[in-house]
């Protein structure tokens, strides 16, 4: 083989090695299968170009672009200041409907940023390849952090300001949980005593009983009786004395009254 | 000492503007008519066809090397070395491939360009060539330069993908990463212009080596014993300057990550 063949060899083994590491890293894609969708959001999160797309945490695709815009508006006329704009797959465009939520994540130990969707019903039509949809905007942990501190300040402010009554609050609310220990203290021990442990048991037959008699006060033939009862008081309550006393006898009944 | 100092100064003084001197001349050369291309194809094939398998042997003991190591720092800092093959990718491709790959051939192919400039300087051939009115930096160091600045780049950026290639197995047979996860930790960490950085390396690098190489070669003092100190100091120059040159273009790419 001539030399000049070799030395060609190795050039095109160079050029080959260069195409393949710019295939993987996903520069260069000849066969794309993907669709592109524009997500709006207001803050970002630290999500960079080339950062990963995940559906359901399985990666999809990737960030292709992050551009401002800062006359952006989404299409309920809310000012939506970043463009993302991200590559999805074709396998996972489906599960991606325009009840779909896309969030921005942090994963792995030096908090690396992804872009999470969640799946959306089977209700829910599909996007339109190019669609634009608004984002969930991530929580601003500097804002949270700002708060927090702004938060300790004033509670460190109330605490020195009312310093005695703090003490005097803290005293009490520990002899009050003290007092509630011993009553529960007591409490257990009480629930151990022989005497109290009968006490309940015969409240616990009583209850029964009673349980026993309502159900036969509800039965037709107490409800008869009742009936009954309340005609014959109806009766009574017109009678004066000898009246009463004359209708006993008339009813063979002996009694002492009035 | 003070003579020495004075001595080695004005030594160092004079040879600096002497390879400044040839810097110059190699450039203007180098766009002059006629060039020599059978001559650099063949310089090209001793350059790179002839260091491919040196390199390929060692990068793959730097990638081991440099997984294993990545792996037990972070297991000691981290408890964990998830990020082995990031780390390692991005070594590997800003400074171990273009590095080691330079250091190789510095010490193979710039100590054979000393010896052979040496031997013709004190064979008289250099001169020979000055009387029959050709230029000996057009037809020596030109062909050299070119193609020793082709071969590093290529050889480079070979030795680069070679190298994250070893580095992939290493961790699927050592640590369990499949080639799959290397892949994505490799994507987190790595961009495509770190081979093209690595590429410029090699090719920088490699214009140097043939430089430092020819310039102690024409220096050359007579005897077995200057044609051995040529060599000898080509390949510690060419080594220091590489390291130098590694620091200042580093230092430059910084400024596009």
């Amino acid at each position: 083989m001539k030399i000049e063949t070799k030395v060609g060899f190795l050039f095109i083994v160079a050029l080959i090695f260069i195409i393949g590491f710019a295939y993987t890293l996903g520069i260069i894609n000849p066969f794309s299968n993907y669709h592109e969708l524009t997500i709006l959001y207001n803050y970002a999160g630290g999500l960079e170009k080339g950062s990963p797309v995940r559906v359901m945490g399985i990666e999809v695709g990737k960030v292709k672009s992050i551009e401002f815009d800062p006359n952006g508006k989404s299409e309920t006329g809310e000012e939506v200041k970043l463009k993302i704009k991200i590559g999805i797959s074709k396998k996972a465009w489906d599960t991606i409907r325009k009840d779909s939520r896309f969030y921005i994540n942090m994963a792995g130990v030096i908090g690396e940023k992804f872009l999470e969707i969640s799946p959306g019903s089977l209700e829910a039509s599909p996007f339109d390849p190019n669609a634009t949809v608004r984002g969930e905007d991530p929580p601003r942990v500097d804002q949270l952090i700002s708060q927090g501190y702004g938060l300790a300040g004033k509670l460190l402010d109330i605490v020195s300001k009312n310093e005695g009554s703090v003490t005097g609050m803290i005293t009490q609310v520990d002899k009050l949980i003290t007092n509630f220990n011993k009553t529960l203290a007591m409490l257990d021990k009480t629930s151990k005593n022989k005497e109290i442990e009968r006490l309940i048991n015969n409240l616990v037959h009583i209850s029964d009983d009673l349980a026993y008699l309502s159900t036969k006060l509800r039965s037709e033939k107490s409800e008869k009786t009742f009936e009954v009862l309340n005609k014959v008081l109806m009766r009574i309550e017109n009678l004066d004395g000898p009246a009463l006393r004359k209708f006993l006898q008339q009813e063979g009944i002996k009694a002492r009254m009035f | 000492m003070i003579d020495t100092l004075g001595q080695f100064l004005i030594f160092s003084t004079q040879g600096f503007r002497e390879f400044l001197s040839l810097l110059k001349d190699t450039i203007v050369s180098l766009f002059t008519p006629r060039f020599r291309w059978k001559e650099t194809i063949q310089q090209i094939y001793f350059v790179a066809n002839g260091s491919l398998f040196i390199i390929g042997f060692c990068v793959s003991f730097a990638a081991v090397v440099t997984i294993l190591e990545s792996s037990y720092h972070m297991k000691l800092v981290l408890q964990n070395d998830s990020m082995v093959p990031g780390f390692a990718s991005m070594l590997i491709l800003r400074e171990l491939g273009a590095v080691v790959s330079s250091l190789l051939l510095t010490s193979r192919v710039g100590a054979g360009f000393a010896a052979e400039v040496g031997s013709m300087k004190i064979t008289e051939q250099i001169d020979a060539l000055r009387m029959l009115g050709i230029d000996p930096i057009k037809f020596i160091v030109v062909p050299r330069v070119v193609a020793c600045t082709v071969g590093s780049c290529v050889l480079t950026i070979i030795a680069n993908i070679f190298c994250l290639f070893c580095a992939a197995i290493i961790c699927e047979t050592y640590l369990g990463f499949t080639f799959g996860m290397f892949k994505t930790a490799m994507i987190r960490f790595v961009g495509f212009q770190d081979l093209i950085f690595a590429g410029i390396k090699g090719a920088v690098f490699g214009s140097i080596i043939p430089l430092i190489s020819c310039f102690f070669g024409f220096r050359c003092k007579t005897g077995a014993e200057g044609v051995g100190l040529a060599t000898t100091q080509s390949v510690v120059v060419g080594s220091i300057m590489i390291i130098v040159l590694d620091f200042i273009l580093t230092y430059i790419f910084s400024y596009f990550y």
